[in-house]
């Protein structure tokens, strides 16, 4: 009995924990060069905002230092492209090149295809205002 | 504990099971939101019908179908403006000066077209070019026809006047971008830019569609 109640323990905190890391969904970098080289990132949206405390406040200070002026911008944006959760932004096309930006399912969608590389990136905007918030928050002007 | 073995197997084995099945419940619109993110082809609109878009569209057909096309929301933009604070851009107000205008006092240009009747206020034709600007029907219209030009070109921009009085309400020397899309945004389906020439063309429109043509 004492068996059954730990495997429900454990299951039922592995089954909340993995829906709470992925309730925002998951931020994707999708990069493939035709040189063979690949770079492919799945990170859980909700862990990106909390992984800024960890950041060595150096690091951050130095990005905070370029960014910190369009923070309100990133912020009052994403804000607002929350309520475009469908929506064809940008569309640049040629023979050659391909740049679609977009938002789909509550994510802003950049595509970018181009003879040498493939470009995909899918950042949940939830996650982005957390950011905004969060780096807003440690700038030196807040 | 003093269940049989195979009695607390199954108890053990339900208890997964439910937690896997709540897991999948719980994940599947996750899972289901990481679709391919090349796969763009469906456009839902589903914004509100009360949104008013602004579209950009420049077509090459000349050089390999390029096509660029842009729709930004107005109200997203009203919002985002006044965010932007670099150069001469603040508040949602941009700065102009003598230099840019050629000494030519465009404030007191446009008060003397806005508080004039309808009609046509410049024609010019002459064996390079036409160029008309007008006013009718509250909208302020000017028509640009190069004539002489390797490739000939044209030029047509309408522009509703109580943008103008918008664009033109802000302090001296300021134009208001932000409260021209407030007035942008009350007009109806209306085309403001179309620029044709033999390699280009461009459209600058408004609507309610969160797509393009």
């Amino acid at each position: 009995m004492l068996l059954a109640k730990l495997a429900l323990g454990f299951c039922g905190t592995v089954a909340v924990a993995g829906a709470y890391t992925f309730h925002e969904g998951v931020m994707r970098v999708d990069e493939d060069h035709y040189d063979g080289r690949h770079v492919h990132v799945w990170v859980p949206a909700a862990i990106v905002p909390m992984a800024l405390h960890v950041v060595p406040s150096r690091h951050l200070e130095h990005a905070l230092e370029h960014a910190g002026p369009w923070l309100p911008t990133l912020r009052e944006l994403t804000k607002e492209l929350k309520r475009y959760p469908e929506a064809e932004f940008v569309e640049v096309h040629d023979s050659r090149q391909h740049v679609h930006i977009r938002t789909h399912q509550g994510k802003l969608l950049i595509d970018v295809t181009d003879p040498g590389e493939t470009v995909h990136v899918a950042c949940p905007l939830v996650m982005m205002e957390d950011i905004a918030r969060e780096l807003e928050a440690k700038s030196p002007a807040a | 504990m003093n269940a049989p073995a195979p009695r607390l197997i199954e108890k053990m084995a339900l208890t997964l099971g439910a937690s896997l099945l709540a897991a999948v419940v719980l994940l599947a619109p996750v899972a289901a939101a990481q679709a391919s993110p090349a796969s763009g082809s469906s456009q839902n609109v589903s914004a509100s019908s009360h949104d008013r878009w602004l579209h950009v569209r420049v077509s090459n057909p000349g050089k390999g179908e390029e096509t660029v096309r842009v729709n930004v929301p107005l109200e997203l933009a009203e919002k985002v403006l006044p965010t932007i604070n670099k150069n001469r851009l603040h508040s949602g107000k941009v700065r102009f000066d003598d230099v840019d205008c050629h000494g030519v006092d465009v404030r007191a240009l446009v008060e003397a077209v806005r508080t004039s009747k309808d009609g046509e206020f410049v024609t010019v034709q002459n064996k390079d070019s036409d160029v008309r600007v007008a006013k009718q029907n509250g909208y302020l219209f000017v028509h640009v026809f190069e004539k002489n030009r390797p490739k000939k070109s044209q030029v047509e921009v309408k522009v509703p006047m109580k943008v103008v009085d918008a664009l033109f309400s802000a302090g001296k020397d300021e134009l208001d971008l932000v409260a021209a899309l407030h007035a942008l945004s009350s007009q109806g389906d209306t085309e403001l830019v179309s620029v044709k020439d033999e390699e280009n063309t461009v459209r600058v429109w408004l609507d309610s569609k969160n797509v393009t043509d």
